[in-house]
């Protein structure tokens, strides 16, 4: 019922979701809750993520777009701007939202954070200040970490 | 500050007639003896404020803007940048709100590089987009197509539905001031949103909150203005930079110190004012049950809670002992009348006789601490308990005994404005006899001849103002009974008119001598010990007009012709006629 009234812009943005997918990302709406995404996001290349697969869950509030979604890592992630309920340090979910953004926009910044660590604007304190005094182990723990819960065995 | 001389100039200036008549014109020919007063056009008011917005003299600091002058002040920088940029009002509107209203800051940076500042504010000199000739479009936000009417761009050109706009605006305008700023929805794009956009689309709720805003940005992140702190006020005080006096009023009557924002708090400084502040925070606990509404009657022990303003408490009968609120001694021991004087403001440190071993020392020594503290925010409070109530009484007396007393007395208004002017003059006296007592707090023991001076003229003061306080509040009430109009009172009137504004007159003249005596810290001490008392009276008057302006000095002048036929009392400083050999004040001899 709830999902009867869907505005059509969520309508419309799951259709090219599900018929144009980005590249490394895939979305699907929950059968009881339209507003409600299962997401994978594939570990950018060349990044201590590669080879893992990141699930994540994306709620689309009732004010969106004019808030943006509310996402959230399910997947254990070793990473500055992630903390370990697997939120999400970004400005675009924040107050840089803007109503003319989408999911697939969202999830392809996401995916770029991967690939782009933050560690000056850290949600994670430890996790950051590991990585600033010695990236090279901080990445080691980022690739053990994607091994160990991120490769799907 | 300049009015604490207007006050004097109102004393020294009339006569008692001039007084009563409530002239302009008798007021300025009192005044204009030594030619300084062209532009003292605020004769009505003199003699009773410190620092009421009514006076206009030269030598005000401050202005108090109303949300009206804000917004005329907005119009014309408006107008201004954008007559001299050649750009449209909305875009000077939303260069000015970037700038926080600094003209010509903006205009330097203008004409230094005109295309980084439109970049950088999103003032698009053309659209990105061009509109292509179908007849419908295509919203960026709900994706819906559109025939051309109902779709909106800022100067970019990106399209998007009425609907997704005014859902743009309303979350904007409702998440802060950060609306003045907005830009295209458009993540990439950097183009501003025009205050005619936001107002043709925003509702009727949004768009008084956004105007609010916008008024706000005026006074904010300003270095010299700043807004009233009383609650619910929306006037700001713009500041004359380089002052030294910080005690504005505004236009709600709230005076506050532009400095820190306290309540005004002259003559002691922000940083004393600050301490003892703090020290009431930690306190004030304890001292609140310690100083609980109520005293028992030194007499039948009754618990009397104190409900008028002046601390001359009467028990009620069979009892009817008077009483001091503050000792709790009989009033027969506070008039001079009487013999007795007035000594309620001073402590006296606890006798430290006997032997102690050291627990029993530092116990006493905690609770003289406490005892002392005690003293000192007990009378700090009950002054501005006091102040509170005589605030609530002239409002009273303003808007409902004024006109019945007129009418019962056939009087017009006017002529009865000595009451309302011995009202104000018991507020402001309040306020600063209040402060007094955190200056007294901080005055260090070991300076005696400090502070003896200080505690007699406190106490000289506050003598002064509980007569006044008592003849307003007590004396007054015979005629605002309201009973069948008697014509016997008038005679009895036509002497309390005379003593009432008498008393005003005299009152403020003793906490002109102790705000300057605090001001010039108390510096008299040392200049007497060294120089005879006529120059006592010009050098301290030299040091209290530190950072007040050179025309201040020329009216204390002025004063001085106009003094030549009076001599200043020794003891208490009141100025008496040439005529007599006593001071009328204090009985001492010249």
């Amino acid at each position: 019922m709830a999902n009867s009234n869907l505005p059509r812009r969520i309508i419309k943005e799951t259709q090219r979701l599900l018929s144009e997918p980005a590249p490394g990302i895939s979305a699907s709406p929950s059968e009881e809750n339209m507003r409600y995404f299962n997401v994978m996001v594939l570990g950018p290349s060349q990044s201590p993520y590669e080879g893992g697969v990141f699930k994540l869950e994306l709620f689309l509030p009732e004010e969106y777009p004019m808030a943006p979604p509310k996402v959230r890592f399910l997947t254990k992630i070793y990473h500055p701007n992630i903390d370990k309920l697997g939120r999400i340090c970004l400005d675009i979910l924040k107050d840089k939202w803007s109503p003319a953004l989408q999911i697939r926009t969202v999830l392809l910044s996401i995916q770029a954070l991967l690939s782009a660590p933050n560690p000056d604007d850290p949600l994670s304190e430890n996790v950051a200040k590991h990585w600033k005094s010695n990236e090279v182990e901080a990445v080691e723990t980022a690739k053990e970490w994607t091994r160990l819960y991120a490769t799907g065995a | 500050m300049d009015s604490d001389y207007e006050i004097v100039d109102a004393y020294d200036g009339d006569s008692a007639e001039d007084y009563f008549s409530g002239g302009d014109t008798d007021m300025d020919e009192g005044d204009s003896i030594g030619g300084f007063e062209e532009d003292e056009d605020d004769g009505d008011n003199a003699g009773y404020e410190y620092g009421y917005a009514s006076d206009e003299g030269s030598e005000k600091t401050y202005t108090v803007l109303r949300e009206s002058d804000i917004r005329q002040r907005q119009e014309e920088s408006i107008s201004h940048v954008s007559s001299v940029l050649s750009i449209s009002r909305v875009a000077a509107s939303v260069l000015l709100c970037h700038y926080k209203w600094n003209v010509s800051q903006l205009h330097d940076e203008w004409f230094a590089d005109e295309e980084r500042v439109r970049r950088s504010v999103g003032l698009l000199s053309k659209s990105v987009i061009l509109f292509p000739n179908d007849s419908e479009m295509t919203c960026g936000i709900c994706f819906d197509s559109y025939p051309r009417d109902q779709i909106h761009s800022a100067a970019c050109g990106h399209p998007y539905c009425t609907t997704c706009w005014k859902g743009y605006i309303t979350t904007a305008i409702n998440d802060g001031p950060g609306c003045l700023l907005l830009r295209c929805p458009d993540p990439a794009c950097c183009a501003a949103v025009g205050q005619d956009m936001i107002l043709k689309l925003a509702s009727d709720e949004d768009r008084e909150k956004y105007s609010r805003y916008f008024v706000r940005s005026y006074i904010v992140d300003k270095k010299k203005t700043k807004w009233c702190p009383a609650p619910d006020c929306e006037n700001a005080v713009e500041f004359e930079l380089g002052s030294n006096v910080y005690d504005v009023t505004c236009l709600c009557s709230h005076p506050f110190c532009w400095n820190c924002t306290e309540e005004a708090h002259r003559p002691v400084d922000c940083s004393t004012v600050a301490k003892w502040i703090l020290k009431n925070s930690a306190e004030s606990e304890n001292m609140n049950w310690i100083l609980a509404n109520s005293k028992p009657c030194p007499k039948c022990k009754r618990p009397i809670e104190k409900n008028q303003g002046c601390m001359h408490m009467s028990c009620t009968p069979p009892c009817k002992f008077e009483f001091c609120w503050l000792c709790l001694g009989a009033w027969s021991d506070h008039g001079e009348r009487t013999g007795g004087f007035y000594a309620c403001n001073r402590y006296e440190a606890g006798k430290q006789e006997g032997l102690y071993d050291e627990a029993e020392k530092r116990r006493e020594m905690a609770k003289n601490s406490l005892e002392r503290y005690t003293h000192y925010y007990e009378r700090w409070a009950s002054n501005q308990t006091s102040r509170q109530k005589s605030i609530a009484d002239l409002h009273q007396m303003q808007t409902v005994h004024l006109e019945k007393l007129s009418d019962k007395l056939k009087e017009p208004e006017s002529q009865l404005k000595f009451i309302i002017e011995a009202w104000q003059q018991i507020i402001e006296c309040r306020r600063v006899l209040k402060w007094t007592y955190a200056y007294g707090y901080y005055l260090p023991e070991h300076e005696t001849a400090k502070k003896q001076l200080f505690e007699y003229s406190q106490g000289e003061a506050e003598a002064a103002l509980e007569r006044l306080h008592q003849c307003a509040e007590k004396e007054l009430l015979v005629f605002l009974d309201d009973g069948v109009f008697d014509i016997n009172v008038t005679p009895d009137f036509g002497t309390f008119r005379p003593k009432l504004a008498q008393l005003t007159r005299v009152t403020c003249s003793y906490f002109e001598n102790l705000v300057r005596a605090l001001e010039n810290g108390l510096s008299e001490v040392d200049s007497q010990a060294a120089s005879s008392t006529s120059v006592k009276n010009g050098g301290a008057k030299g040091k209290g007009g530190k950072g007040k302006g050179s025309s201040r000095t020329g009216r204390a002048v002025a004063r001085n012709i106009d003094d030549s036929d009076r001599w200043n009392c020794d003891r208490c400083t009141y100025a008496n006629p040439d005529s007599s050999s006593l001071c009328q004040m204090c009985h001492h001899q010249r």
